[in-house]
């Protein structure tokens, strides 16, 4: 099938999808000027807007022959208010209820029937995936589905065209929906993982030949040998990480410029950076053996390494930070200036002159977390299954603690996924980010029930469509076939 | 084709901030500090107001044709380093939507709390507010570990009774998956609740039932609605909710007699017993029922007497209560005693049998054959077994080929 | 000439459906038969609507469809059932399985 569902800036048109473009797109959508339209042309640009939003990957036959002029609704009905009248009240008078005063009355808003028009399209499967967020735009949800991770009620379901019946369960896997969703790797991620690569590839290799030298030895002693390497290793190259982690961190802060300009700032987001950043240096193998008790020691080590070199760093870095004050405010405007016209990389590449300046105004932040903070941190990490000594911690430094020891479990650095790891959500996604309310999600597993088909209710339509009421009113005359 | 002149810097170029670039882009790996002067003046210099962009200023020197496109671009680029950075991450425990930089453009850094409106020209759709993680284990608890009805449970949390199921059904799923060590997407989980609205459990059970997460009494309109009746009646006349279904499916009107005096809720239990019959009119395919009163036809029947009662003795709350829950108790026995008569005459059809010998269980049928059945010449739709001399509509257009549905 | 009670085969490929058919025994698999007693469908089906506890213990089932009347009457005027057939009529209970005896 080929994708016509490219964002053009040029003849923009909505798509189900959650790039920038789209959002561009989107914002800038205007209420069409109709008035010189006739009848036709009106249902004509009316149908063909929405259709480019509403299924553009079904085919306009299939399409016709799915859509349906009758609207599903409902009327939310008060019981008090039936309780109270048997409906006489409303045939009283002369067949329209009694003349009632202003306040009494109800005011009935209008039910958006046309905004329905596309309602048939939801039930399809890769549709239903996309609204879930489970995919950042149908086109993959397609994909998920035609490649085989989607399950409905349990079964591989690899139609992306399957209509779903209230009460179907649909699953996509975990890792697929994470990688949608998920922030891309940036090219320092990319190289991380290849370079973990090689060295897991050479250590196998190297584990291998001593097996076969070995061969006459204990068959235990061939396990052993590669992880105590490995652990007598760390400590060494301890020096050599940190100073890799502090080029990092610039990196990071390059990366999260925008992202910290805006009302996201946590006030002890350093501390987690921190905290994130050690995690990073913990090896893979042993996040996926479980083996958390080894990590947490590791990482203890690590912390107290990087605490020492930190304060030495603190001192000269207060002195650089009131020299360079200014400068970064300067190299800050200049860089505002310099997004403005060139291309996304251009910038990136102008703005890396003020990263020192901004490293060190973060690394400053960072030290804000209070002694007994990163001593509870270290008895946490120390003996997980023993109570935390908290009297000395004030409470948002125990929510951080809580936040950062949760987030070390659940959200580990692994440079074998596909996307960026800690996860965090991609750019703009919270922009489209809603569930509507005829499916029912659980996140944790990625799974959702289609709970029932989408309804129209007074003032309120339940299919997501981009435009008003007066384009969807044209596409669906145009679908009425009354040209 | 790359650009090959731009290579080095053109010093009284309008190019140059490109080309700096382009060189920067080359010694990408060094980040020299030496590049930061000559590109913060480039730039600056090619975006004050007073250098418009004109079509021959592109980086395009000879092409000639106009670069509309790289202007829109352009122009996108800018608004997404500057209006639309807003919108690059979510702001934990409110919504960001396009909508809502505007509004905090409007009404001030707070904006319209409450009006979480995604499409900024579709003010019909609304982004709906979902159950947050503590209120669905409660759910849970409460209909698999305490047993409550899923109909109690509904009305106290103000959750629609479909969703209650699939929401046990989720979390049933979830507990599953933790007992086996599956890997959660718990970050992502996190992201969604904290970028999405969100009902949050209330520990008091008032406040609860006060602010329901959704309309839990909708009631379908029907088919038989849509058309629009001119039906005379004297003003003396009781005309109510039960003529109107009846005017509606063009059923002979009441008598004055008829009028049983029936809650709804009593309705619905003897229909659910078999007591009851709803009433048809029309003959041979033209036979449908008479509509029945929305009363009949919500989901929560049983509310509509709780609140004239309450209405009626106002002091003996309590009692009320009392007896709404033993009406309660009397309704899900209804219900069930109609699933329990559903299942058992679907088992008295099907001869379930499980030989030894076999790993395999075999359903034997009763069907029967005979004239009605198979018609005279043996080809009646309704006759046992695949049918011969008519050609199957699997292959035929129009026809839906993929699944319409998977068993659980 | 025989009647015999047979199976004919339906459905597609690796998707086999059979009709339990009376029919003279020269005729061919498919023909137009006397008449159909039935169906069975030899692919076993998973069980649905259980709980966690039920579907340990569940057996696939295989599905047939069966006018034992007319079976009963057709096997009283001395129709042959083939052996696939037999089986599935001594599930049925209309005639004694038969054992398996090497010679």
């Amino acid at each position: 099938m080929r994708n016509r569902a490219t964002t053009t800036l040029k003849y923009p048109k909505i798509r189900q999808s959650w790039s920038k473009w789209n959002l561009y797109n989107l914002q800038r959508l205007r209420e069409r000027a109709v008035k010189r339209q006739t009848f036709f042309q009106q249902k004509w640009s009316a149908k063909s807007l929405t259709r480019a939003y509403h299924g553009e990957q079904v085919r306009e036959s299939q399409w016709e022959r799915m859509f349906n002029r009758r609207v599903r609704s409902v009327i939310p009905m008060n019981p008090r208010r039936m309780a109270a009248d048997d409906g006489s009240a409303t045939a009283a008078g002369r067949g329209a209820g009694l003349d009632a005063t202003e306040g009494e009355r109800n005011i009935v808003q209008e039910t958006p029937y046309t905004s329905m028009t596309y309602a048939p399209l939801e039930r399809r499967l890769d549709v239903a995936i996309f609204r879930a967020l489970f995919a950042s735009s149908t086109r993959q949800a397609r994909q998920f589905v035609v490649h085989g991770a989607v399950t409905v009620n349990g079964k591989k379901m690899r139609f992306p065209g399957y209509l779903l019946n209230p009460g179907d369960m649909f699953q996509v896997d975990p890792e697929r929906v994470m990688f949608a969703t998920g922030a891309p790797k940036n090219k320092y991620d990319r190289r991380e993982a290849r370079l973990e690569k090689k060295l897991a590839a050479k250590a196998e290799a190297e584990a291998a030949e001593k097996a076969g030298e070995e061969a006459a030895e204990e068959a235990k002693e061939n396990e052993a040998t590669p992880e105590s390497e490995t652990k007598e290793s760390e400590p060494l190259d301890t020096r050599k990480t940190l100073q890799q982690m502090i080029a990092q961190a610039k990196n990071i802060m390059a990366d999260n410029k925008t992202v910290m300009a805006g009302k996201r700032k946590q006030e002890l987001r350093g501390f987690q950076k921190a905290v994130r950043r050690v995690m990073s240096r913990s090896s893979i193998t042993d996040t996926q053996a479980g083996n958390l008790e080894a990590q947490f020691s590791e990482i203890l080590t690590l912390l107290n390494a990087k605490q020492a070199s930190r304060r030495e760093a603190q001192n000269k870095k207060s002195e650089s930070e009131t020299t360079e004050g200014p400068e970064a405010t300067e190299t800050k405007a200049t860089e505002a200036e310099a997004t403005k016209d060139a291309e996304a990389p251009e910038s990136a590449e102008a703005s890396k002159p003020a990263e020192p300046a901004e490293g060190a105004a973060a690394a400053a932040n960072e030290d804000k977390p209070t002694d007994a903070l990163t001593e509870a941190f270290r008895q946490a990490t120390l003996n997980p299954e023993k109570e935390v000594d908290v009297s000395e911690l004030s409470w948002t430094e125990i929510d951080v603690l809580k936040r950062a020891l949760v987030q070390l479990r659940d959200n580990p650095v692994d440079t074998s996924k596909p996307y960026a790891t800690p996860w965090r959500p991609r750019d703009y996604m919270n922009a489209f980010a809603f569930i509507p309310r005829y499916l029912e999600v659980n996140q944790n597993i990625c799974a959702a029930v289609y709970v029932r088909h989408p309804v129209a209710r007074p003032g309120f339509s339940e299919v997501p469509t981009p435009y008003g009421e007066e384009t969807s009113t044209g596409a669906y005359h145009w679908y009425l076939r009354r040209r | 084709m790359p650009p090959r002149i731009h290579s080095q810097i053109i010093p009284n170029s309008l190019l140059s901030c490109r080309s700096s670039a382009s060189q920067t882009s080359t010694h990408s790996s060094l980040p020299s500090p030496s590049c930061a002067p000559l590109s913060k003046l480039s730039c600056s210099r090619h975006s004050t107001p007073s250098a418009p962009h004109l079509p021959q200023q592109s980086s395009r020197s000879f092409s000639s044709t106009p670069t509309t496109q790289t202007r829109l671009r352009e122009t996108m680029f800018q608004w997404l380093t500057t209006e639309g950075s807003e919108l690059k991450s979510h702001i934990p425990g409110t919504t960001n939507y396009i909508t809502d930089g505007r509004n905090r453009k409007k009404f001030g850094p707070e904006g319209l709390p409450g009006d979480s409106k995604p499409f900024p020209l579709n003010p019909h759709f609304k982004s709906e507010r979902i159950l947050s993680e503590e209120l669905r284990n409660d759910i849970y608890q409460r209909v698999v570990v305490k047993k409550q009805s899923v109909r109690a449970v509904s009305t106290d949390t103000g959750v629609d009774m479909r969703r209650v199921a699939a929401v046990c059904r989720l979390v049933e799923l979830e507990n599953q998956w933790r007992e086996q060590g599956k890997p959660l997407a718990l970050p992502y989980a996190r992201a969604v609740h904290e970028m999405v609205p969100t009902t949050k459990l209330q520990r008091d059970a008032r406040l609860q039932r006060e602010r329901p997460h959704e309309q839990i009494n909708d009631l379908p309109a029907h088919r038989l609605t849509d058309a629009q009746i001119f039906y005379p009646v004297s003003e003396s006349r009781q005309f109510t909710r039960v003529d109107a279904g009846r005017v509606f499916s063009a059923a002979p009107a009441r008598l004055r007699g008829d009028d049983q005096g029936d809650q709804p809720w009593e309705v619905v239990r003897d229909l659910n017993l078999g007591e009851r019959r709803i009433e048809a009119v029309g003959k041979g395919d033209g036979e449908q029922r008479v509509l029945q009163p929305a009363d009949v036809r919500i989901p929560h029947p049983h509310l509509i007497t709780l609140e004239s009662e309450r209405a009626a003795n106002p002091d003996s709350l309590r009692d009320v209560w009392r007896a709404h829950e033993k009406r309660l108790k009397e309704g899900n026995e209804a219900e069930e005693k109609r699933k329990q008569r559903k299942q058992e005459a679907r088992d008295r059809q099907v001869f379930r049998i499980q030989p030894k010998s076999s790993r395999f269980e075999f359903r034997i049928k009763d069907v029967v054959v005979s004239k009605e059945t198979t018609g005279t010449d043996g080809r009646n739709a309704k006759a046992p077994g695949r049918r011969y001399g008519v050609p199957r509509s699997d292959r035929k257009k129009g026809q839906v080929k993929i699944p319409t549905h998977v068993l659980v | 000439m025989v009647v015999r009670i047979r199976l004919s085969r339906f459905g597609n490929k690796h998707q086999p459906f059979y009709n339990i058919v009376v029919a003279q025994a020269r005729t061919a698999r498919d023909s137009k038969p006397l008449e159909v007693i039935g169906t069975f469908n030899p692919l076993p089906q998973q069980p649905t609507n259980l709980s966690n506890e039920e579907a340990k213990s569940a057996r696939p089932y295989k599905d047939i469809a069966l006018d034992k009347a007319r079976a009963s009457y057709w096997l009283g005027v001395g129709a042959q059932p083939s052996d696939s057939v037999w089986r599935i009529l001594s599930l049925a209970g209309l005639v004694q399985p038969k054992t398996h005896t090497p010679k």
